[in-house]
């Protein structure tokens, strides 16, 4: 009988089906490996293991009865354990009081028992002696530990549940070599223990080498599970990608030049900063090159730091033929550089603001304007919300009276009355609808094709592979592959994304 | 915004402050015949120019956003009218150094205040009460106590007597600091520049505002405006005595949120300000004619700005 059971179970945000059927089942004394693409559903299928999400279908059994896992503490009570992927630490407490945060010893039933405490935090610190790294102990306080061991602590604070079964979500994205290895020494002994571990991570060789069973999830569904002896990471490959590559062919992309023959525009050399290392790439006019990969490999910070929103160690940006130096978003924007950010609400809108004035700032400054005449203003306005086929009543009309595809639109005309040389696209078409994101695409294809460079991320492989003439795929920070041609498939695509850069 | 368009505009800020006005006129004359007469709205205009132009100033602080706010305000009206009386010393001859100098002067405090809340990152709460101490302390040294200066006899004539069509110069001169201010806000780029700050900063910096320079510009226009009310006050009042302006801080920022502009910034404007300010000069008439005296008033003044955040100060949920 197996240990933990899940039958197609399902789950919604709003219009988005997270997952349509999430079948798993994990043996006692097994490390079962869950893997997928970017948004397959492995995080919501754990969440709702774990309690945190409330399941819309489906049954989960534990030891072969059916159980209702209402809330994180009914998951504990049941004996589920799990490491959040977003790290879920208090910040100011120390960390035995992290470890140890979801059961206190007490003394008199009021006051935490300090001694205890710390006796049983150590005994988890001491799993790790030696790689932890300088100043861990029982007694630092969080905030002031570097990312690994941060992470090191929610592993402690996991594996202190003592769950039979334990869910660790990318338990290792911070760790290194060292630290990957003990943790691996750890699951070895639990399993020897018959407990039961579910096991995410988007790195191969982890996985081959840690992995009894592996099951994949493709669009919120189980595809298959298969034993990791009989399986090689191809095969895994092949079953995450599934058939989607007839669906995405290279589409028309690759322009009728050679990339060879177009002139550079934009060039980035031996780029480095924090979240990515030694990045340089070029843009030829009219090339629309794609970042793909995970999420969170560097390429959102890549873009952000050639716009000059963050600080970057080393490197540097020609752009037709002059260096220049993007210290803040004002320099890189007279220097003709442009970014669109998919964070719209928090970086894209003025809310409140009338829509005219949400399509001037780009302008205001390249142009060196002191005043603002809306006449003339919006005779400046209506070809770049044209273009876009944006839908509204006004333009002294509030921005936040427009949907969210429409608010995205204004963001991006803001950057059309003024031309610059380079568009950065930073996974444009977050939470847009599907009319707002073929508009987009179409925009972008038509710039290229005026001559503007290029470089789009997105999250949706599919609009890399139906858009992009050269795909950088990003992996740990760097640029593992750099797919031009045909060899823009699902299938590269996924394995440069998940082998071992 | 529930309700039909009937409903949305009685609701405008500015629409309920000059519903309270009237009400309260009338009910001032009910308590005190006379209270309402033409002589008597003169002066309590005259009363309400001084308030509402530092709350001018008041007004594109906390437009900007960022809990901006300037307390050092009726420090500011303080010092600037016992530079222009020292100046003046009654005559006329002495009228343009001493504008030029309490601008300055109010600048100076302004642009001091903005580099300490932009390039320190001091909160404008603790950075212009910080301010408003040190001026409070220059005040006793420099004045001993001791009240000194006179205004120019123009000066008095342009606050308190007729200058077109009856009204005062000190009118006129509300009234272009309003046209001013309008047009500013709307038909420029900083003004739309403060707006963006005040509403989203971080896309504003995105998109290549200059955030700095704005808000820093921000705070010495709070000043200047600070400065200006300072010497109008002293030709209202003939000398400067000690810490005339003290009595600003709270109501000018009352004032603001009165004519509709939240304290969390990036929305409102300064039509409703002006109205604020208005009001409050009459609701602190009536509560004189019923014989409260200053404290009470202050009571009155602190629990009305409680009472106004109850309707207008939440407009925004605190950011994350």
């Amino acid at each position: 009988m197996s240990k933990l059971k899940l039958i197609g179970v399902s789950k919604a945000y709003g219009a988005t089906q997270a997952l349509r059927r999430g079948d798993l089942e994990i043996e006692s004394g097994e490390v079962h490996v869950l893997i997928g693409s970017n948004g397959s559903g492995k995080s919501t299928l754990c969440k709702i293991v774990a309690g945190s999400v409330r399941p819309d279908g489906g049954e989960v059994l534990l030891d072969g009865k059916p159980v209702d896992v209402s809330g994180p503490r009914a998951a504990r009570a049941l004996g589920i354990g799990i490491f959040y992927q977003e790290l879920s630490l208090a910040a100011h407490r120390t960390v035995a009081e992290n470890i140890c945060l979801a059961d206190l010893p007490m003394k008199a039933g009021i006051f935490i028992d300090r001694e205890a405490l710390t006796e049983r935090a150590q005994h988890y610190i001491a799993l790790f002696d030696g790689v932890a790294g300088d100043g861990f102990s029982a007694a630092t306080v969080v905030e002031g530990l570097r990312a690994d061991q941060r992470q090191l602590v929610e592993i402690m604070k996991a594996l202190a549940s003592e769950a039979p079964v334990l869910i660790f979500d990318e338990p290792t994205s911070a760790l290194d070599r060292a630290q990957v290895e003990r943790f691996f020494d750890i699951l070895r002994r639990l399993k020897s223990e018959g407990r039961s571990i579910v096991f995410i991570s988007h790195r191969m060789d982890e996985i081959f080498a840690i992995g009894d069973r592996v099951t994949v999830i493709r669009d919120g569904e189980t595809v298959a599970t298969s034993a990791i002896a009989a399986t090689d990471s191809a095969s895994v490959i092949r079953l995450m990608v599934g058939n989607e590559d007839e669906l995405a062919p290279p589409t028309e992309a690759p322009a009728t030049s050679s990339p060879a023959s177009r002139d550079t525009l934009l060039s980035v050399r031996g780029f480095s900063g924090k979240g990515f290392a030694n990045i340089s790439f070029d843009v030829a006019r009219g090339e629309i090159v794609g970042f793909g990969g995970l999420h969170g490999q560097g390429q959102s910070s890549v873009l952000r730091a050639i716009f000059g929103a963050s600080p970057v160690t080393s490197g540097e940006i020609v752009l037709d033929g002059r260096t220049i130096t993007t210290g803040n978003p004002r320099a890189a924007i007279r220097n003709g550089l442009a970014y669109v950010s998919g964070d719209r609400g928090r970086e894209g809108i003025i809310q409140g603001r009338p829509i005219l004035e949400n399509l001037m700032p780009i302008h205001y400054l390249r142009d060196r304007l002191l005043l603002a005449s809306p006449a003339s203003l919006r005779e400046k306005a209506k070809p770049a919300v044209e273009a876009l086929h944006t839908k509204f009543a006004g333009f002294s009309h509030p921005i936040n009276s427009l949907s969210g595809g429409n608010q995205q639109k204004i963001v991006i005309a803001r950057w059309l009355i003024d031309r610059p040389d380079v568009l950065l696209l930073d996974d444009p078409t977050k939470g847009i609808d599907l009319s707002a994101k073929a508009d987009l695409f179409t925009l972008i294809r038509k710039l290229a094709k005026e001559g503007m460079g290029i470089v789009l991320y997105s999250s949706e492989d599919a609009e890399l592979l139906n858009n992009a003439d050269r795909i950088l795929v990003f992996n740990g920070g760097s640029v593992s592959r750099d797919l031009t041609g045909s060899e823009r498939t699902r299938y590269n695509l996924y394995q440069a994304a998940y082998e071992a850069a | 915004m529930t309700g039909g368009p009937a409903l949305a505009f009685i609701r405008q800020p500015l629409v309920v402050a000059l519903v309270l006005i009237l009400a309260l006129l009338l009910l001032g004359e009910i308590l005190s015949p006379g209270f309402a007469s033409g002589r008597q709205i003169l002066r309590l205009l005259i009363v309400a120019a001084l308030l509402g132009i530092v709350a001018a100033g008041q007004n594109l602080v906390i437009l900007g956003g960022r809990e901006g706010i300037d307390l050092s305000v009726g420090g500011v009206v303080s010092l600037s009218a016992l530079i222009a009386g020292n100046l003046m010393s009654g005559s006329d001859a002495g009228i343009p150094l001493a504008i030029l100098a309490c601008v300055a002067t109010g600048a100076l405090f302004g642009i001091l205040n903005g580099l300490g809340i932009t390039l320190l990152r001091i909160p404008p709460l603790v950075m212009t009460l910080g301010m408003l101490g040190v001026l409070q302390g220059l005040l006793v040294v420099v004045r001993q106590g001791i009240p000194s200066g006179r205004a120019a006899p123009s000066l008095s004539q342009f606050v308190t007597q007729p200058f077109l069509f009856g009204l005062p110069g000190i009118i006129w001169l509300w009234i272009a600091v309003g046209l001013l201010m309008a047009f500013l806000l709307q038909r420029t780029v900083f003004g739309h520049r403060i707006y963006a700050i005040g509403s989203n900063e971080r896309a504003a910096f995105m998109a290549g505002v200059p955030i700095r320079t704005v808000r820093v510009s921000l705070f010495a226009l709070s000043g200047v405006f600070a400065a200006i009310a300072g010497i109008c006050l002293l030709g209202y009042s003939g000398s400067s005595f000690a810490n005339v302006g003290e009595q600003y801080m709270l109501p000018s920022i009352i004032a603001v949120v009165f004519g509709g502009t939240p304290l969390a910034g990036g929305k409102g404007g300064y039509t409703g300000t002006m109205a604020g300010a208005v009001l409050l000069v009459v609701l602190q008439s009536i509560l004189t004619t019923i014989n409260i005296d200053e404290s009470g008033r202050q009571m009155v003044f602190g629990a009305t700005l409680l009472v106004l955040m109850l309707f207008y100060g939440r407009g925004r949920a605190m950011r994350a």
